[in-house]
């Protein structure tokens, strides 16, 4: 087991330096070198010129590209990310800042969706050609049709502008901290990326427990005259279950990606509305960090489904 | 008992496939099965009519999509503006039939552009092996290991916005699938026998991998297509809504709707927003009915 996950991790490094480099290019391609970014800029406005070529110096903008980029990578891995170019924020403090909103808003989609996709998907499967079954299946389709900021807008239309349910964006407002304040604010961004999401999981929900319900074991379950609500639950489910979590990792990247466009619809103040701003506003360190940023969750998302995988099922890590 | 009129069955289907009864229907096998698939029916139909409606918008309105009129602003729908007036006045209905052009265009043909590309390369290294395969893999990776959108939104900031790039940008984050998809199709159906007849036949590389394998994968490529083609139009409207993907001067589907960002064209005048809504909706959901009539049809699996 461990010889596995030491292998798994040993494959992920020369990953991650490439992208890192790839971006690290980039940055010194594109206005503004990446070294520079890496100064405080209160601290440069403050410098004479002689100074500031010194301090630029000392962090290697003279040395070799090769020696430039591992001095911009020990930087950032010890946190100091760069500057903003809007404003000179630090973009350690801008993710500090954004990350919990953004954390919220896609587990409580992540939650419901997989909640919602696996009850629908398991319905479907039992109830397989079924009006109940080809109508989920249709509306699946519609589901995963429909542009996502579209349906926030209509949502935003019915429950927020004509019904004046909920509230029309942000994440809340100053002086109102309480639990009660923030759940209005959340829901319909919340909801509108679940339900996007629920689609998918129905889907694949449907196929993977209609598998699992042509194994021998069910037959065998079956036979012993067990009750048919225990086969499908306890025996099918169970077994159905293990392939949807390990999709529910590999949505991570269309929950960031959906998340970047819902958080601009109901203006959620987490990193993919600061990334949309960044693109518009072509602040690139802070750009190429949220990419960067967005590709380190991925890759440590898919080594931990991995790592899970091979526990739950031996044979993976065999192979 | 059984197996032995299961061997007689086969024995007859053989010789009328032999007698070459059989191979005459074998080519339109999957498009009957297409046809008789309702979905699929319902959503060639719903293709056609706004694909045709796009191309022949002269034919369907003598509005100019580009032309402002000071006296129409924000008119609702009448007899004569169908679709109601923008904020400068500029017909919407025009702007939709146009704007679908631009927004098939982008989608369909990034979606094909991206399926030659993956597809050349998947057959090639797939079937050749070695490190020119090692190395499309890695290269795939990289670019698979962004999320879509912010790879996508990332090009757009370094090369910048403009219809050429936004194609260029679809194509680069496109291609991982279709290729990865081919080199697994090409890695199983290399090892075939009649791959090894011809290859005993001392026929070229290209010729095996291009003209005698590729057809066998032909199924699998199509419904990858449609797919894509579905996902490029969702993320060319998205882009313009953002006011991030093809220019604000060219009108497509994702620019008209790029209004509704404003809470007050929301909610005071939903004609502008809420028809090409609704034309994305459908444009998108017929062509992913067609994938999945594609995919019910090619699937060998489901033959018979």
């Amino acid at each position: 087991m461990l010889t596995y996950v030491i292998r798994r991790i040993l494959l992920l490094i020369p990953m991650l330096l490439t992208i890192s480099f790839l971006v690290y290019t980039a940055l010194e391609l594109t206005p503004g070198d990446a070294v520079s970014a890496l100064i405080n800029p209160e601290l440069a406005s403050r410098l004479t010129e002689a100074q500031f070529y010194e301090l630029r110096e000392s962090y290697g903008l003279n040395k070799s590209f090769i020696t430039r980029y591992g001095i911009w990578l020990g930087n950032v891995m010890q946190g100091n990310f760069g500057h903003s170019l809007a404003g000179g924020v630090p973009i350690s403090t801008i993710f500090l800042d954004r990350l919990p909103a953004t954390l919220e808003l896609s587990l409580v989609a992540l939650f419901f969706s997989t909640v919602l996709g696996c009850i629908l998907g398991t319905y479907s499967a039992l109830k397989r050609g079924s009006i109940t079954d080809s109508s989920l299946t249709v509306i699946g389709m519609v589901g995963v049709s429909i542009p996502e900021f579209f349906f926030g807008l209509v949502a935003l239309l019915i429950f927020a502008l004509n019904l004046g349910w909920l509230p029309v964006g942000g994440r809340l407002l100053p002086g109102y901290e309480t639990i009660w304040d923030r759940i209005p604010h959340i829901v319909m961004p919340a909801m509108v990326l679940s339900l996007m999401m629920t689609a998918g999981v129905m889907r694949y929900a449907r196929s993977s427990m209609l598998d699992a319900l042509t194994r021998d074991f069910i037959t065998t379950a079956r036979s012993k005259g067990l009750p048919e609500w225990r086969i499908n639950l306890l025996h099918g489910f169970r077994v159905a279950l293990t392939p949807v979590v390990v999709l529910i990792g590999f949505r991570l990247p269309v929950l960031i990606g959906g998340s970047v466009i819902i958080e601009q619809v109901f203006q959620w103040p987490g990193l993919g509305n600061e990334f949309i701003g960044a693109v518009r506003g072509s602040d690139y360190p802070l750009v190429m960090m949220i990419a960067l940023f967005s590709v380190f969750t991925v890759l440590m998302a898919s080594l931990i489904i991995d790592v899970l995988t091979a526990l739950i099922d031996p044979r993976v890590r065999l192979s | 008992m059984t197996s032995r009129s299961l061997n007689k069955k086969f024995d007859k289907i053989l010789a009328r496939e032999e007698a070459g009864q059989l191979s005459s229907k074998g080519g339109s096998r999957a498009l009957k099965k297409l046809f008789n698939n309702r979905l699929a029916v319902v959503g060639i139909l719903l293709f056609a009519i706004i694909l045709l409606t796009a191309i022949f918008a002269p034919l369907i309105t003598d509005a100019d999509p580009l032309k402002i009129d000071l006296r129409n602003l924000s008119k609702p729908p009448t007899a004569e503006h169908w679709f109601g007036t923008d904020k400068t006045g500029r017909d919407i209905l025009a702007r939709v039939l146009y704007g679908g052009r631009v927004s098939i265009l982008v989608g369909l043909g990034s979606g094909i552009i991206s399926a030659i590309i993956g597809v050349l390369i998947g057959a090639y290294t797939g079937y050749k092996g070695g490190w020119p395969d090692i190395i499309a893999l890695r290269v795939s990776e990289l670019f698979m290991s962004f999320p879509q959108i912010i790879l996508v939104l990332l090009l757009v900031s370094i090369i910048g916005q403009s219809l050429i790039n936004l194609m260029i940008i679809f194509v680069l984050t496109g291609w991982g699938g279709m290729y990865r998809m081919t080199r697994a199709r090409m890695l199983s159906l290399r090892e075939e026998e009649y791959v090894q007849a011809l290859r005993s036949f001392g026929l070229s590389t290209a010729s095996i991998c291009y003209k005698h394998i590729l057809p066998n994968a032909l199924g699998p490529i199509m419904v990858n297509i449609t797919l894509s083609t579905a996902a490029f139009i969702l993320a060319e409207a998205g882009l313009s809504f953002l006011g991030l993907g093809v220019p604000a001067s060219i009108p497509t589907w994702g620019n008209i709707l790029n209004v509704a960002q404003e809470i007050r064209v929301l909610q005071n005048f939903w004609w502008m927003w809420l028809p090409v809504g609704l034309v994305i909706c459908l444009f998108v959901l017929s062509v992913n009915f067609i994938g999945d009539g594609l995919r019910d049809a090619t699937d060998p699996s489901q033959q018979g």
